[in-house]
């Protein structure tokens, strides 16, 4: 018969420490019925009620213990009543006891049948018997946590316990030290608060919680897991503000320590105004708006920290918005507002620099945006003010500011929806911009048109003749590309608006197209703002089937028309899939320009077809499906023309690449086989190159299963053909082509890629190929976005990078040792896969890559080392300690590199590195190096490029103030400032 | 301790550009001379020791008030104090000094000077900013040392 069923098991919990560990095996009695609960406390009779506190000790202990191991409805109500009458008279016993009572208490309380009645008489005697900070960590923990969870369970039940129970818990928790329990009490308090009601203990409880304020703490440092100081003050925060009771000693305080010279004192004063906002009514900033604002105004105007002045301009913002809400009621709101803007108009009026004003600027733009009633006010009397500051003010910079300014305003006026109640007010803009833009200074014109595509709402038709004037004066002789985009910009604004009268000024007046062959040196740029504005509903029809007149007569302009047209419509942004379909289908877009071409073709340059070709693909791209298919139908006679003639096959590509997936048709395999032969035949190194690309849009674009397997065997046999091909020239290009079609197979996630990747792997390794293949993992590597090889409604996988990196990667590792004739197009290639491949693959390989990438830096390779040297880079950032264990294998070859005459890139990257080096490391692990790199990165001071000697100040510098600045570096040090040290360590001589 | 700045509002000028990388910068085979604006753009961020500011914004150092003769390998750099009564001058001095020390290759001799008539005593500042002894014997100071590195530190 086991113990626990006998009286003995009370001299059993005295003596033996064992029995602790038994009492699963009791739980188990007790749950198959073997044991009641009520004999096994009788059974415990004489250890719970032994003379020796420390045996009382251990019979509470044991007894929490099985408490805590039984099902939390296991017991009944009776029972739990019982027990927890039993726990509420412990805490009468001696101090060692009370630990074990605490720790059983929390358990008793998670139990189904708890009787909350009781919750009263356990709370009278703990806070009677019981002082909390006299307690252990953990015991003052779970004091704590049986209030938070009895509120929990019951919150109402609290709330009638009255003040008493709110007083003892003040008291309770005052004094309390650890950073730990502090933080749970913090988190718990706002809810705890909200709940109950203070009654007149407000005052005592934001005492007992204000006196933390601002947390001043700094964890130790060997602490694992330590609490932080910010940590604190986040949770302390809300608690500040929890009810609005605490309005009125919460603003106190917070002004006293606004005003405080301790800067995370400051930081965490504007936090807790900006969270109060939350809570306060309007009113209770009412008496104190004037102080407010001038600690927020003096904090916003710091002049080096822009932590805290962001924080200002964000209190400053909640502040506005909460007083926003009593407008209409309350003088308070209008005042403070216009407080602020009668400082910062001064502040404005006062400026001398830009950086003066744009401060004052963000203050007025911050309490604008913060609410709609405060817009307006700011806004009406801030647009009349610089519209006369312009006026009067004579340096340019500021008037450029200014102008800026307005348009910023203006945007705000328009987000709260304002504009109608300042229009008296805004109608100036629109002038004032006319006055800048007729200055001849770049600066001021592209400021003005900026501020007047914001504004352009407010146009007015009498201004529209002048502006057009600057613009077409522009338009037609400025060399500035930033002007002439912004100009072009402007028009088309303008013409949104004014489509009539820029129909009459521009198009049919200034910049008729009849009379536009004339002007040579203008035509380019007019061309260029005529397809522009022919994006616009009202233009296209008159604009595009003017130009495209021009194209059909062979015009001898005609390739600028082309090259204007085909500029402007790949800028998604003006001309949509929609609208160039609605063009092709109005004017035969495609068909005027192929009409060109093939007219052209063996005349004209190649930049000028290229120009064609792109607008021929892109307008294509834009189709939908059944108008593809129609276009290809109309011009099948291209591929038999291709075959007599490789001119005809840029044509071709360019048709056939932009298509949909979802289109074939029975010609794809001729020119799958027309493709192979000239990709490997031809004589143009670009036409070889298109049809690689076309091979690739085809085994991309194709349909999965029947079709795919069609075109994909009828390519493999073709190319079958050439295995056994020994001629140099040929092997090259297919090494190419292999390049092309892996590529194409891994982004359409098919599995047959490995094949081809292997070809390119086995020319790694042969002396006469590998910087061929090499270049076939760039290409498979490489995005080709915005060139003429950029790929179309392609199939793309996600991550096909990443399945290239670990394709490419496991291939490698099979490889064996390399010769050295092969190892530098083997490198090169691993660094074409790195720096196209994700940076977290990157740092999850870090060792792996570690030494291929020392390797790499003893090459002569311009390409490999820049490559290498970014990657390195990329790793100190992210403070990799594989970089730090092999800085003294790695700190000469970057040196090395600083010296790298071929490339300046080269170089800059090498010094990058260092100052990197030296920027993240810890100072002890750079010291034993710091000597010798100083000396050798003295040569790069006078390195012959500038860009280099300016990289060398800079990693040298920062390598210099490493050893220094390990000494100085605290808050302290920050905050008084150089100056302020100097009188410290009394006069220096020099 | 509550002294406060010898110069409490100064004069606030705008900051120039950037220098603009043009393509001769990017090009590999142009030689680029170190010029004044390279000189120039060394220092105008060193920081003022009384002000955040950086000695450009204060108009301490300006473009014009440098000379660079690459053939005689020589440097001259004139900065003004911005009241002539600044306690800071020997200072300021120094930190341009041990700016250029660090920062342009060995083969120049560095002069830094006062520019003439603009502060009290103007020959006590340069006299001390042209003893190689007293410059040398100032950065084994390790006090004085981080001072200027404070300054000369880039914000």
């Amino acid at each position: 018969m086991s113990v626990w069923l006998k009286p003995s098991i009370s001299q059993e919990i005295m003596n033996n420490k064992e029995i602790f560990e038994e009492t699963q095996s009791i739980i188990a009695d007790l749950m198959a019925g073997h044991l009641e609960i009520t004999n096994l406390v009788e059974n415990m009779a004489e250890v719970l009620t032994n003379v020796e506190a420390e045996n009382r000790e251990k019979g509470m202990k044991f007894f929490t213990k099985i408490l805590k191991e039984l099902p939390y409805d296991y017991l009944n109500e009776t029972q739990v009543k019982f027990i927890t009458r039993f726990y509420i008279d412990r805490l009468k016993d001696n101090h060692r006891v009370i630990p074990a009572v605490l720790e059983g208490y929390l358990t008793i309380i998670e139990m189904k049948h708890y009787d909350m009645a009781l919750t009263s008489e356990f709370f009278t005697m703990l806070f009677r018997e019981v002082t909390c900070q006299s307690q252990v960590r953990q015991d003052r923990y779970n004091i704590y946590n049986i209030i938070l969870k009895l509120l929990k369970k019951d919150s109402q039940c609290l709330k009638t316990l009255g003040p008493d129970f709110l007083y003892g818990f003040i008291s309770a928790m005052e004094g309390e030290r650890d950073p730990r329990n502090l933080l749970f009490l913090f988190t718990f308090l706002p809810t705890f608060l909200k709940h109950i009601s203070l009654g007149h203990l407000v005052e005592e409880m934001f005492e007992v919680i204000s006196c933390y304020y601002p947390i001043d703490f700094h964890p130790s440092p060997d602490d694992p897991a330590p609490v932080t100081r910010q940590d604190l003050a986040n949770a302390l925060c809300p608690c500040l503000c929890a009810v609005p009771e605490f309005g009125e000693q919460c603003m106190v305080l917070l002004i006293e320590k606004l005003d405080s010279s301790l800067r995370m004192a400051k930081l965490d004063s504007l936090a807790l105004l900006r969270e109060s906002c939350k809570i306060f009514s309007a009113e209770t900033y009412g008496p104190f708006l004037k102080t407010l604002w001038s600690s927020i105004h003096r904090e916003i105007s710091h002049k080096t920290d822009e932590e805290l002045k962001m924080a200002a301009h964000e209190s400053l913002s909640a502040l506005v918005s909460k007083l926003a809400t009593t407008a209409g009621t309350d003088q308070a709101f209008e005042n403070f507002v216009k407080g602020v803007l009668i400082s910062m108009q001064t502040a404005v009026a006062e400026s001398s620099t830009v950086a003066q004003f744009v401060k004052a600027a963000k203050v007025l733009l911050t309490t604008a945006n913060a609410s709609k009633e405060s817009c307006i006010i700011i806004t009406k009397s801030m647009i009349p003010a610089i519209v006369a500051y312009y006026e009067f003010n004579p340096s340019a910079k500021l008037q450029i500011a200014s102008i800026d300014f307005l348009g910023d305003l203006h945007d705000m006026a328009n987000h709260w929806e304002v504009l109608n109640e300042i229009q008296a007010q805004t109608i100036e803009i629109p002038r004032l911009c006319l006055t800048a833009v007729s200055n001849p200074s770049k600066e001021y014109q592209i400021a003005g048109f900026k501020s007047l595509i914001r504004t352009k709402n407010l146009l007015q038709e009498d201004l529209v003749l002048p502006f057009i004037e600057v613009l077409i004066h522009n338009i037609q002789h400025s060399q500035d590309e930033n002007l002439l985009s912004v100009s072009v910009a402007t028009v088309h604004t303008i013409a949104r608006k004014y489509p009539e009268m820029v129909m009459d000024l521009v198009v049919r007046g200034k910049c008729d197209l009849d009379n536009l062959t004339e002007d040579k040196a203008a035509l380019e740029k007019r061309l260029n703002l005529l397809s522009n504005l022919a994006s616009i509903d009202d233009f296209t029809k008159v604009i595009i089937s003017e130009m495209l007149k021009m194209v059909t007569t062979y015009n001898e302009n005609a390739p600028k028309v082309i090259e204007a047209l085909s500029e402007s419509m790949s800028d998604a942004s003006l001309y949509t899939g929609q609208k160039l379909t609605e063009i092709e289908s109005d004017h035969g877009l495609i068909d005027s320009i192929m009409s060109w071409i093939l007219k052209e073709l063996h005349t004209s340059s190649d930049e000028a077809l290229s120009h064609g070709y792109k607008l021929i693909s892109n307008t294509m791209r834009s189709l939908p499906i059944d108008k593809q298919q129609k276009i290809l139908s109309n011009y099948t006679d291209i591929v038999e023309k291709c075959k007599k003639n490789e001119v005809y096959f840029n044509v071709l590509k360019s048709l056939y690449s932009p298509l949909n997936q979802s289109i074939y048709n029975e010609n794809f395999e001729e020119i799958m086989i027309l493709s192979v032969e000239l990709a490997l035949k031809s004589n143009e190194e670009k036409i070889r190159c298109q049809a690689c690309v076309l091979i690739a849009h085809f085994i991309n674009k194709v349909e999965y299963g029947q079709k795919f397997e069609l075109l994909y065997e009828i390519l493999k046999n073709h190319l079958s053909n050439y295995d056994s091909n020994e001629e140099t020239m040929i092997c090259q290009r297919l090494i190419v082509l292999y390049g092309w079609l892996t590529k194409a197979l891994i982004m359409r996630g098919s599995d047959v890629f490995a094949f081809w990747l292997k070809k390119i792997m086995s020319a790694l390794t042969t002396v006469e190929y590998c910087s061929l293949g090499a270049e076939a993992i760039r290409l498979i590597m490489e995005d080709h976005t915005g060139s003429s090889n950029t790929m179309f409604y392609t199939r793309t996988t996600l991550l096909f990078k990443q399945r290239m990196y670990e394709n490419f990667a496991s291939l490698t590792s099979n490889m064996g040792p390399m010769s050295e004739d092969v190892k530098e197009a083997y490198l090169v290639s691993w660094a074409y896969v790195l720096q196209n491949t994700s940076k977290v693959i990157l740092n999850r390989d870090v060792a792996k890559i570690m030494p291929l990438l020392i390797e790499s830096l003893e090459y002569d390779n311009k390409e490999l080392l820049s490559v290498m040297s970014s990657v390195l880079c990329y790793y100190v950032q992210q403070k990799q300690l594989a970089v730090a264990d092999s800085l003294q294998t790695l700190l000469p070859r970057l040196v090395k590199l600083t010296q790298y005459t071929k490339s300046m890139d080269v170089r800059i990257k090498g010094l990058q590195c260092l100052y990197e080096i030296a920027n993240t490391y810890r100072t002890v692990l750079l010291l034993p190096h710091k000597q010798d790199v100083l000396l050798d990165l003295a040569p790069s001071l006078d390195d012959k490029k500038r860009l280099v000697r300016s990289a060398a100040v800079k990693a040298r510098t920062r390598c210099l103030f490493r050893s220094a600045s390990s000494v100085a570096n605290s808050d302290f040090e920050k905050s008084v400032g150089p100056m302020r040290k100097l009188r410290r360590i009394g006069k220096i001589c020099i | 301790m509550t002294k406060v700045a010898d110069n409490v509002n100064p004069h606030i000028y705008e900051k120039g550009s950037e220098r603009e990388i043009t393509s001769t910068d990017l090009d590999e085979d142009v030689v680029d001379e170190i010029d004044e604006r390279e000189v120039f753009d060394l220092i105008r961020n060193i920081n003022d020791p009384e002000h955040p500011l950086s000695l450009e914004e204060l108009r301490v150092i300006e473009e014009s008030n440098i000379r660079v003769d690459n053939k005689e390998n020589t440097v001259y750099v004139n900065f003004t104090p911005t009241i002539p009564h600044c306690s800071m001058a020997t200072l300021i001095g120094l930190s341009i000094r041990v700016q250029l020390l660090r920062a342009l290759p060995s083969r120049f001799k560095v002069t830094v000077r006062v520019t003439e008539g603009t502060h009290a005593s103007e020959h006590a500042v340069n006299k001390q900013l042209a003893d190689k002894e007293r410059v040398a014997a100032a950065l084994e100071n390790n006090n004085l040392v981080q001072i200027i590195n404070q300054c000369v530190a880039t914000q």
